[in-house]
């Protein structure tokens, strides 16, 4: 290993799908309290279509990145890892398909990792090491965070707080983007029944439960980071935080509870918010959780929206539940500003389409069973064909044949 | 804050007027021992901060986890009692 090479996140996207919802629109729809949209702090929700799945979201997202890429660059990807609680097969991968559709190297090793939100910074983290290692020089890694939304009333106001999209890192030497502190991580982790997916067409969640686990967690693998690093303190060691994202409220209260461990004033409190995490709440705040890429859009927002000029160090946290969690942290820059603004995700969050309630529900009807193995079944476009106009070539789920997915590029 | 040593009253005290702060349309009448905050209107936020402000008043060394099953207010004051017990820097 080269000890003083860098490796961590070259290149970085978000698809958020093609339809939001407004927040408060949802609430009126589904009856629900609009008080409450003050602790939950949602303005927007992506909703997915019916030719949208795990896959396209995930190749909708991947693609800007390997379309920059030379030739050979592509080539160098030798590791593909998806991660998705919206797994489509019991033995079949999404990578497998992903890897086909981004015209990735046969020489790539490629599989599907699961820890509900947390899975994807456990991909990100090996895949660091695996490079940082040196027994493959040269090489890259795409870790992909991709999932659908299943929730409906049933899941009261946490429907309104859920997304539907994939995050894609690229992982590399030249780490652009997010250059990852080697050896600065905290990690904790037990197991618990929060949230769950027991079937391919409905999530179960108990609220108190999961928020307690990751304000615990938080707490935990802070303090573990701590015990693998010198001299870390909370406000000063960390310019900006970007924190797994249920939803905005939680992510208050979990800085509120940092700083109060952290031997902070409680006057201190909200200028130290809007100052270190509000940057990472934007997209979030527009898009609803996106399983184990939440964390990556919050990064994303932070780089947009704070736009840091200098070298600074960011604090982040991934949970997922079950459960599994990290603290661990990398250094940003002008260069991982610029980078992420020439993906254009503000502009893409802009362009998706608003929906009403009644399309809402019909939606959540029409994609209710898109995770469901059916041997054959066909997905007409035509009804949504304009959602896709104009954007970018996107693919789209057209069906099944024998279990066998099929997609085409529009 | 709380005496040094509080007793079980002291301790309900606590609770509903922690509660009453996190819930401040809610009546102090209406936060009795037998209801749960969500029965009171709290959300998850809320319920969130009630426990965290307890933790914090009271300098107690447990995890929220601790808290997720409790069936009721009163419920919360025994679990935070026995700690006060043990003796937790109260």
């Amino acid at each position: 290993m080269n000890a003083s090479a860098a490796y961590g996140i070259e290149q970085l996207n978000v698809y958020a799908g093609l339809a939001q919802i407004p927040v408060p629109a949802l609430f009126a729809g589904r009856g629900l309290d609009p008080q409450r949209l003050d602790n939950l702090r949602m303005r927007n929700r992506s909703v997915g279509l019916p030719f949208e799945d795990p896959v396209t979201n995930a190749v909708n997202a991947a693609r800007p990145i390997i379309d920059r890429l030379t030739p050979e660059e592509r080539d160098a990807i030798e590791l593909l890892i998806t991660s998705t609680e919206s797994g489509l097969d019991l033995s079949k991968s999404v990578a497998s398909y992903v890897h086909e559709y981004l015209g990735l190297s046969r020489n790539c090793r490629m599989f599907e990792v699961k820890q509900a939100c947390y899975g994807a910074t456990g991909a990100l983290q090996l895949a660091v090491g695996y490079l940082a290692s040196g027994v493959a020089p040269g090489a890259k890694a795409l870790v992909i965070a991709t999932d659908v939304a299943l929730v409906d009333a049933r899941a009261g106001y946490a429907e309104p707080a859920t997304g539907h999209g994939a995050v894609a890192l690229l992982v590399g030497a030249d780490p652009g983007v997010l250059a990852v502190d080697l050896g600065a991580y905290g990690t904790y982790g037990y197991e618990t029944l929060d949230s769950a997916r027991p079937t391919p067409e409905f999530d179960i969640a108990d609220v108190d439960r999961s928020l307690f686990a990751y304000l615990d967690c938080l707490s935990n693998s802070f303090r573990d980071y701590t015990c693998r690093v010198a001299d870390v303190d909370f406000v000063r060691t960390f310019p900006y935080l970007a924190l797994h994202t249920p939803f905005v409220g939680l992510v208050r209260a979990a800085h509120r509870k940092m700083m109060r461990e952290a031997g902070r004033s409680t006057g201190a409190v909200e200028a130290d918010f809007h100052r270190r995490v509000w940057p990472s709440l934007v997209y979030p705040a527009q898009v609803g959780n996106l399983c184990s890429g939440s964390v990556y859009l919050a990064l994303a927002s932070l780089l947009d929206q704070a736009t840091p000029a200098e070298s600074t160090r960011v604090g982040l946290y991934s949970y997922g539940s079950g459960c599994a969690s990290e603290f661990f942290s990398g250094v940003v820059d002008a260069e991982s500003t610029r980078r992420v603004a020439a993906m254009g995700i503000g502009a893409h969050l802009a362009r998706r389409r608003a929906v009403d309630f009644d399309t809402y529900t019909r939606l959540l009807e029409e994609t209710r069973h898109v995770l469901r193995p059916e041997a054959d079944r066909r997905v007409d476009i035509d009804p949504y064909a304009d959602f896709l106009q104009p954007q970018r070539p996107l693919l789209v789920h057209t069906g099944t044949k024998q279990f066998h997915r099929r997609y085409e590029w529009c | 804050m709380t005496a040094p040593n509080p007793d079980r009253a002291q301790l309900v005290g606590l609770v509903r007027a922690v509660v009453g702060e996190i819930l401040p349309g809610v009546p102090r009448t209406e936060i009795t021992e037998d209801r749960h905050p969500r029965e009171l209107g709290a959300d998850s936020v809320d319920r969130v901060e009630i426990v965290l402000t307890l933790i914090e008043r009271l300098n107690l060394d447990r995890p929220m986890s601790d808290f997720n099953d409790l069936p009721n207010l009163g419920a919360l004051v025994d679990l935070i009692a026995s700690d006060v017990a043990k003796g937790s820097p109260a």
